[in-house]
């Protein structure tokens, strides 16, 4: 539930929002569960749920970067 | 789930004297009353959950905290110590109860065992002191068995959750100090309560590890750039040009950082002295009156000094003389005594003249005989005028005239007629006496006007040291923490305006200088991460590279951005909510309330002002009000809380300085924000009413958000030793 709670504050951001094409009526069904519709999304979803999880900094950038393929 | 403390009972603790069963107060979830006078047992009972927290309870003779091994004889019932024999024990101890959600019910027992070791009963060494371990006991709500916990930490666990360690300060108030329950006077104070009651400490720690993983990805895209066959030169320049800055804004966030601190430090030390500020300037005006006062006191002093030193004068000085009163009769002795030795005396020297010298003495001159003047002209022109013939100079005639006119003093006899005379020393005695024995009439008078001057002397005396008194009381009874009531007010005076100063200076470094320059940096930093963006994208550097730093470096911002727009929302939500209590706890006062204003202030802590309608803050209201203010920030604590507050409200006579008008809001109040409030007051108590309960607490008995109330009394007139609380259950 707070991991939803913040993946919405943080990406209702106004120049966040713009930038990335996020409207205000999609902020309000996001999860940081998948599927993700868009990088930024899963980008914050993974580390607000691997924080949770208790996986380090670097796991954390380990994770993201598998998301890019990297 | 909330806490509910379901009962709470006592076995020789303070007053209560006897068992639990004797002693047992049940609770309810609402609000629960428990009305007491002074001694009837209100401390008492509060004290009960600070020995079960903190194994400390509140000492009500110095108002200091104290551990219990230290002060285990005071709380034991006088009356179970009295009883006990020597060598004999005695048991103390408190028992609560309490469900947590709707499935299990807690008991928690602390106790000690107390050793009678000789006579006098208040004396620590005539006891020894064994504690007992404590016991806590669970049970399913619908089994009403309870069954013992041995595990220590589940044990703390279960008392931890009556009320969260977290949440104690503002859920255990005690009596003033709720002026304590938010400290205002430290940065952290509404902070740490946002802190308790959002999850920005995880939007911290999101905002941390967003920074974290924007370094890597661009240290990655920077190993991209140089491992790419065509490196771009000005690639590298912007990302060591970001490091740069980054280096100047670190060293810039520093120095603010410093500059916060002092403001920090300024702004504590000016809010701890704000009350003392105000109390050490009302203290001045009593200092200057007093050094006034002081001035007169010496003059006066001096002034009776002096009149003291010219009493004695007054004995001997002539114009006083008042050596000489009541010598009245003496005076009058002394003349007709002297005029006795005078007569006797001439009549002695008479005598003895007359007899050895007679015609020296005795002339008997004719019938008309002429005056001196005659007698000089006639000795003059050698002539009698009496027999009209003349007389020649040398001739018998002129001489009868000569020894006419001769006749007195020609003669004087020294001889002595007396063996010692005295008439000289009598007479000088007379004339030394004379200035005092003259006066002998007015001394009376001289002595009441001194007396009456001596008095009113005295009496400017009495009233200006009863006026320094009084000014010197009512300036000790103005408080100014850690000053000596003697000391001068001054220093805190400039204290004060120092700290005020030093705020200042640290506001416009800060304000003016700090926060503008860290603001362009954080610009610049923001302009070439933009640049190394779009300089990556004409590099061959995957995408996903490009595509991570893009991402990382917004998500970075964007948190950040959000972990304040929720501390701010926070602010305002308390706010708010800080306002409708407060709104709610003056509703039953004729006062026009203000508003409760919270502002981030330059060290980037909340500033909490009252300000009226026009923006002014406003100063100087009652205690009462000033309690309430905070009252109501502590109750948006609670209720602003995101999920319900899970604790009972125990609070030792909240609202002893609040006026009855302040205390029916707070009941009101109370019920709204706490699931369960245990409220010991005295302001209900009314010892001339049948029931003990005044009007409002009358009315309260009848309101239905009130679910229990007690009414304690203590045996009336009983010594100490033969008192003890007992209760009536009125609801």
């Amino acid at each position: 539930m707070n991991r939803n709670i913040m993946l919405k504050e943080i990406l209702s951001d106004k120049e966040l929002m713009k930038k990335y094409g996020i409207k205000e009526k999609e902020i309000e069904g996001l999860t940081t569960s998948a599927p993700y519709y868009k990088s930024i999304v899963e980008v914050l979803a993974t580390i607000i749920n691997e924080k949770d999880n208790h996986l380090s900094e670097s796991q954390i950038y380990k994770r993201i970067k598998n998301t890019y393929k990297l | 789930m909330a806490s509910i403390i379901n009962s709470i009972s006592f076995n020789n603790f303070f007053n209560y004297y006897g068992k639990h069963e004797e002693n047992t107060y049940d609770l309810k979830e609402g609000v629960n009353i428990i009305v007491a006078d002074n001694g009837a047992g209100k401390s008492k009972f509060f004290n009960a959950f600070l020995w079960l927290f903190n194994n400390q309870i509140l000492d009500s003779d110095d108002k200091i905290s104290k551990n219990i091994k230290d002060v285990f004889v005071k709380i034991i019932s006088d009356k179970a110590k009295s009883e006990t024999p020597i060598r004999g024990t005695v048991e103390c101890g408190i028992k609560i109860e309490y469900t947590f959600g709707l499935r299990y019910k807690y008991q928690i027992i602390k106790s000690f065992i107390a050793t009678r070791i000789s006579e006098d009963i208040t004396d620590p060494q005539s006891w020894q002191y064994t504690p007992k371990d404590i016991e806590v006991n669970k049970s399913e709500l619908i089994l009403h068995r309870y069954v013992p916990i041995y595990d220590e930490d589940d044990k703390r666990t279960i008392i931890d959750k009556l009320i969260m360690s977290n949440f104690r300060k503002y859920s255990f108030l005690q009596g003033e100090e709720v002026d304590d329950i938010i400290d205002f006077t430290k940065k952290s104070s509404i902070e740490e309560a946002v802190r308790n009651l959002t999850d920005i400490k995880q939007y911290e720690e999101l905002v941390d590890l967003t920074e974290y993983l924007k370094t890597r990805a661009e240290r990655d895209l920077k190993t991209q750039n140089n491992d790419s066959e065509n490196q771009n030169e000005r690639l590298e320049n912007a990302i060591n040009e970001k490091s740069n800055v980054l280096r100047n804004l670190e060293f810039e966030e520093k120095k603010l950082d410093e500059y916060q601190q002092s403001y920090t430090a300024a702004e504590q030390e000016k809010n701890e002295l704000d009350k003392n500020y105000a109390n050490a300037k009302k203290r001045k005006v009593f200092d200057d009156k007093l050094r006034d006062e002081n001035k007169k006191l010496r003059t006066v002093e001096k002034e009776y000094e002096e009149f003291l030193e010219r009493i004695n004068g007054r004995f001997f000085d002539g114009n006083t003389s008042w050596i000489s009163m009541g010598f009245d009769d003496i005076v009058s002795n002394y003349q007709a005594t002297i005029d006795e030795y005078n007569e006797a005396r001439y009549k002695k020297k008479a005598l003895l003249e007359v007899e050895e010298s007679p015609n020296s003495y005795f002339h008997f001159l004719p019938v008309h005989s002429p005056d001196m003047m005659t007698l000089d002209s006639m000795i003059k022109k050698e002539h009698c005028f009496v027999c009209d013939r003349p007389a020649k100079e040398n001739t018998e005639s002129y001489k009868y005239l000569l020894q006419l006119r001769d006749r007195p003093k020609g003669k004087s006899s020294k001889k002595s007629f007396v063996k010692n005379d005295f008439k000289e020393f009598f007479s000088n005695l007379q004339l030394n006496a004379q200035p005092f024995y003259n006066k002998i009439d007015s001394i009376r008078e001289s002595v009441n006007r001194t007396r009456s001057k001596e008095q009113t002397l005295d009496d400017r005396l009495t009233e200006l040291k009863s006026k320094l008194k009084s000014l010197k009381d009512q300036r000790k009874d103005i408080l100014v923490a850690g000053s000596n009531s003697e000391n001068n007010s001054s220093p805190i005076i400039s204290q004060y305006q120092g700290a005020i100063k030093r705020m200042e200076n640290s506001r416009v470094k800060i304000d003016d200088n700090l926060t503008p320059r860290i603001k362009k940096l954080k610009a610049d930093i923001k302009n070439l991460e933009n640049e190394i963006l779009s300089l990556s994208k004409t590099q061959k550097i995957p995408v996903g590279y490009i595509e991570n730093f893009t991402i990382a470096k917004d998500l970075a911002e964007a948190t950040m951005k959000a972990k304040e727009r929720v501390y701010d929302k926070m602010i305002m939500l308390l706010e708010s909510h800080a306002n409708k209590h407060f709104q709610e706890l003056i509703s039953k006062n004729e006062l026009e309330g203000g508003i409760l204003k919270f502002e981030k202030s330059p060290s980037g802590s909340i500033s909490f002002n009252y300000i009226d309608s026009k923006g002014n803050i406003v100063a100087g209201n009652s205690e009462g009000f000033q309690r309430m203010k905070k009252f109501s920030v502590v109750m948006a604590i609670i209720s602003a809380n995101t999920t319900k507050y899970n604790y009972p409200l125990l609070a030792d006579a909240p609202i002893s300085a609040f006026g009855e008008a302040f205390t029916e809001g707070f009941f009101e109040a109370t019920g709204n924000v706490f699931p369960q409030s245990i409220i010991l007051v005295k302001e209900l108590y009314d010892v001339n009413d049948e029931m003990k309960l005044t009007k409002l607490g009358k009315k309260l008995l009848k309101d239905e958000n009130v679910k229990t109330m007690y009414v304690n009394q203590v045996t009336p007139g009983a010594e100490q030793i033969d008192r003890l609380t007992t209760k009536i259950k009125l609801k």
